[in-house]
């Protein structure tokens, strides 16, 4: 039901109701008044024929009684006027022949009689007395105090009652009139003052559903006029927070550049424009290289700010029609519209190279970052979104990797590699139910006597059909997909187990050194050193924990939380790869580090290379200043192995002195050394080759 | 009582008149019938000339209906006189019988119209000449009614009972002449109840309506038409009836010219004869006149004495 009609309806039951009860009020008030007028005249009426009665009672005038009763009966209303003595017999004997009443009470068709024998008389005045349309009153007629007799007449409510139903049906009338009048005014105000406005409220509100944002017009200041202009602002928030919500949906709060959404779509865009058009647009993905690094050392609100920087000279170098987007962290997506040759992207990547790299000052220094793109062209490289952002990202991981230029193009060989690295993702998942891991152990000796102090365990993954695959090169992948912490408790479980065999074999194996990766430093790293320890009943020194300076670099408050509670349980500590990274001297102050490796790459040239020699000498002279032990890795040459002597290294490891030996090799090889505890300067290549 | 100075003068003027033509009661019925045919004859020539100077006569008419009643009853009848006689007419009644009787007994009204009772009463003062004639008798009886449902069948059976007379004791008929039957059956008044009703006709009403045992009154009452129309006359009877006597009668100042006063009695009788005059007594609730002499009222008297052994009883 429509909301005018169930108003009207409402509207016409109140006002049918209210009126009904003040007609049936008005009638039943007027019905008592006129009944009181009636039963006052009568008393009036009786109260004067009771009066001038006694005498003709006590004179038995009984003409003049009948004359009484004859003025009284032929009075308006009255049905009967009769004077009865004490004994209630009449007294007069006259009635109103034509009274309707008498005649039907009487059983006559025509006019009655006007005088009726006493008992008739009175048994009438009975009958008459009980009728529904006579009101019965009666007088006492009473002389010196003396009851002589009574007056008793009977009124008529029945020209009360036609008079009640004229009035009825006339107010009947009236009412109806006033109810339609009244209904079809406010139904004609309500649907022009109210239906009218909510119509439009609503037509706006599916305007507003279907997003368009319709404005009501507001002609007056009522509540529905308040509720438009509510609407109104309501349709103007709304539209703020859709462009507000559309933004923050579809741009990037840190550089205001489209994010990875809008950039989504706007290659769909693209694609489909491309396709129309038979044109060619370029995708490029930009990654700032080592950006990590500023984050980290200069804080993140620093690497905000960079990105900023970046972006804005991006954008600087960009044309209007061309997209740049930030895909996340310092990722940056181009999207180039309409390009004619490969070649033109690549100028377009080299400008951006450039753009990049201008130096920005912040916080008071001046920081350069570089980048690496990976391109991606339409429709040679792909058709879809997935295709062409995959590939982009394809090209911009094989620019990231060393010795390559940073600008690349994708090539099909490139899906290749990607397909190669999935799957050595999906079989690394495997790796340790299969059982295709193994440790090897590279042998520590001491510098100055070629003593045996310990071994390096390194981690060998024979793959059923690939072979031998270097740990360089599924470690970083294990690293990107948590499977090193696995990997890594496997490793730790196992070299304890190992050195337990070979403890329990009556050997001599010193310490094994075991490589930690940073994803493995966590809360649970003491729990499972000290459950290797405690299940092969090891004590702590026969673990060393080896651990790369950019470890250090993560949140180096609870990693050295970690490590030092780890430390005062009696583990060791190696700091690997020592030159390699951002090597920090506050890094082997702050930290509790017994060792400290030397990388292979600055033992390698350093009978050649004047300054990697004095660097060498000066990372032996600084770690021996602050206690620590240093470990030559990469040993390959007696030319190396004397001047690292001369240099004072502690510990030397590598090919010139024993190659990684697998289990059963370095059993062998403890096992011999057990033998003859000979110094390894006598027969070091000899063990290694056996 | 409405009051006719006028009328005094002539009234003492007739009275005079009057005490001049005492003697024999033959020799002066004689001589007044001469006197009154000469009267008239005389009158007949002389009135003509006199009308104009004399003073108006009185017709006093006894209040045994209300005055405005009697008025138009009886005003036709003044007016017949006044033209007859050429000589004014007043007609007056009284609020009651006292005032009334009072008239009467003062003689303000130079003719009279009463019941039987005051006739023998005032016999002193007034001559009848005339009398009514009522439903065509002149005659009436006084009776006794009882409702034909209560039982009684004899006068005997009403010792001790409530009998209505209408009325009063003057009334002849609603009163001395039921009580003269109710003596002549020997009960004395102190062997029933008597009360009065307002007028004879009220006395078979209140019969009617249970207020008595019994009506004395006269033996038309029942067939007069305002009784009719106020009860139903059928429930009642007659218990018994008394000899039938002369009706009301009407008379003049004894101190009236006797042809005066045989002027007007044959103005009187001889309405019946006449067109108008019957309209005139139909108007009066009559049906005529019938010449009267006071010998018609002895026997008014007897039963009157009867009944009243000791009221005196002029003549």
């Amino acid at each position: 039901m429509r909301l005018a009609t169930k108003f009207i309806l409402i509207v016409a039951g109140i006002l049918s109701v209210t009126l009904a009860l003040n007609a049936y009020f008005f009638l039943h008030s007027q019905n008592r008044i006129l009944e009181q007028q009636l039963t006052e005249r009568g008393r009036v009426l009786g109260h004067l024929i009771a009066l001038i009665s006694p005498e003709a009672i006590l004179g038995l005038d009984f003409l003049t009684l009948n004359e009484y009763a004859r003025e009284v009966s032929r009075q308006r209303d009255v049905v009967y006027g009769v004077i009865v003595d004490n004994d209630d017999r009449p007294l007069t004997s006259y009635v109103n022949g034509n009274d309707p009443l008498i005649r039907t009470s009487l059983g006559v068709d025509g006019p009655a009689p006007d005088h009726l024998p006493p008992p008739r008389l009175q048994t009438l005045i009975q009958q008459l007395a009980h009728l529904p349309d006579v009101i019965p009153t009666e007088f006492p007629i009473l002389h010196d105090g003396r009851l002589l007799g009574r007056l008793r007449v009977g009124i008529s409510r029945e020209v009360l009652a036609t008079q009640a139903r004229e009035q009825l049906v006339q107010q009947f009338g009236i009412y109806a009139a006033i109810i339609l009048f009244l209904s079809a005014a406010i139904y004609l105000v309500f649907k022009y003052s109210v239906m009218r406005p909510v119509q439009r409220l609503m037509e706006v509100s599916q305007d507003l559903g279907r997003g368009e944002f319709t404005l009501i017009p507001v002609t007056s200041g009522d509540e529905l006029g308040r509720l438009g202009e509510t609407f109104n602002a309501m349709t103007h928030a709304i539209q703020r927070e859709q462009a507000k919500l559309h933004y923050q949906a579809n741009y990037d709060a840190l550089t205001a550049q489209p994010n990875r959404m809008l950039a989504v779509e706007r290659l769909q865009q693209e694609i489909r424009s491309a396709h129309r058009q038979q044109q060619r647009f370029a995708l490029m993905f930009i990654d700032l290289d080592d950006f990590k690094i500023v984050n980290d050392t200069m804080g993140h609100a620093v690497g905000d700010r960079l990105l900023a920087h970046v972006s804005t000279h991006i954008r600087a170098r960009l044309r209007d029609e061309d997209t740049l987007a930030r895909l996340g962290g310092d990722e940056f997506l181009v999207l180039l519209p309409r390009i004619g040759q490969a070649s033109d992207a690549r100028d377009v990547a080299g400008r951006l190279l450039e753009a990049v790299s201008e130096p920005v000052a912040l916080d008071g220094r001046e920081v350069v970052v570089h980048c690496s793109i990976g391109i991606a062209l339409y429709p040679e490289d792909g058709e879809t979104v997935e295709a062409l952002m995959a590939n982009a990202d394809n090209a911009m991981y094989q620019a990231k990797k060393p010795g390559r230029t940073p600008v690349c193009f994708f090539t099909a060989e490139m899906n290749a590699q990607v397909r190669e690295r999935l799957q050595l993702e999906q079989d690394l998942n495997k790796v340790l139910a299969r059982g295709e891991l193994q440790l090897a152990f590279q042998p520590i000796f001491r510098a100055d006597d070629g003593a045996y102090v310990g071994a390096e365990a390194l981690l060998r993954w024979r793959h059923p059909e690939q072979g031998f695959i270097s740990p360089a090169t599924f470690i970083p992948l294990a690293e990107s997909t948590g499977q090193i912490v696995a990997i890594g408790e496997w490793v730790l479980r196992e070299a304890g187990r190992q050195l337990r065999r070979w403890l329990d074999a009556g050997l001599a194996p010193g310490y094994v050194a075991v490589n930690l990766s940073r994803v493995q430093l966590r809360e649970d790293l003491e729990q499972l050193i000290g459950a290797v320890l405690d299940d092969n009943a090891l004590p702590p020194h026969a673990l060393e924990l080896e651990i790369t300076e950019n470890i250090l670099l993560d949140d180096h408050q609870q990693i050295n939380a970690v490590l030092g509670r780890l430390h005062a349980q009696g583990l060791r500590f190696s700091l690997d790869d020592f030159g390699t990274g951002y090597s920090s001297l506050s890094y082997l102050r702050r930290f509790s580090f017994d060792t400290l490796k030397i990388d292979r790459s600055f033992v390698a040239p350093l009978c050649e290379d004047a300054e990697a020699a004095a660097l060498v000498r000066a990372i032996v002279a600084m770690a021996h200043s602050l206690s620590l032990k240093v470990i030559a890795e990469g040993v390959e040459t007696r030319a190396q192995l004397g001047f690292l002597q001369g240099l004072g290294c502690d510990y030397l490891q590598g090919y010139l002195l024993s190659r990684p030996l697998d289990t059963d090799h370095f059993t062998a090889f403890l096992t011999r050394l057990a033998c003859e505890s000979a110094p390894w300067g006598d027969c070091p290549l000899a063990l290694t080759d056996g | 009582m409405t009051d006719v100075t006028n009328g005094v003068a002539a009234v003492r003027r007739l009275r005079s008149d009057e005490h001049c033509a005492g003697g024999d009661p033959v020799r002066r019925r004689v001589v007044l019938g001469l006197l009154a045919t000469l009267g008239l004859t005389l009158a007949e020539q002389s009135i003509p000339a006199a009308r104009a100077a004399d003073a108006p006569l009185v017709m006093g008419i006894f209040p045994r209906r209300q005055a405005t009643l009697t008025t138009e009853l009886y005003a036709p009848l003044a007016a017949y006189l006044t033209r007859e006689l050429g000589r004014e007419v007043r007609l007056v009644t009284a609020k009651d019988f006292d005032a009334f009787w009072d008239g009467v007994e003062q003689r303000r009204f130079d003719i009279v119209h009463y019941n039987q009772f005051h006739y023998v009463r005032s016999a002193d003062k007034y001559r009848v000449i005339a009398h009514n004639e009522e439903f065509g008798t002149g005659t009436v009886a006084g009776a006794l009614y009882v409702r034909k449902d209560s039982g009684i069948n004899s006068i005997a059976q009403l010792r001790g009972r409530k009998i209505v007379f209408g009325g009063g004791t003057d009334a002849m008929m609603s009163y001395i002449l039921p009580s003269y039957l109710l003596l002549q059956a020997g009960l004395q008044p102190a062997d029933y109840e008597t009360v009065f009703s307002k007028n004879p006709p009220n006395s078979l009403i209140s019969l009617y309506h249970g207020q008595a045992d019994a009506s004395g009154a006269g033996d038309i009452l029942i067939d007069l038409p305002v009784v009719r129309d106020a009860m139903d006359t059928s429930t009642v009877t007659h218990l018994g009836m008394t000899e039938r006597v002369l009706h009301l009668p009407w008379a003049v100042r004894k101190d009236m010219p006797q042809a005066l006063g045989a002027r007007i009695q044959t103005l009187l009788v001889g309405l019946q004869a006449r067109e108008d005059g019957r309209a005139i007594l139909a108007r009066a609730e009559m049906t005529g006149f019938g010449a009267a002499r006071d010998a018609d009222y002895d026997p008014h008297r007897r039963i009157i004495h009867k009944v009243m052994p000791a009221i005196d009883i002029p003549r």
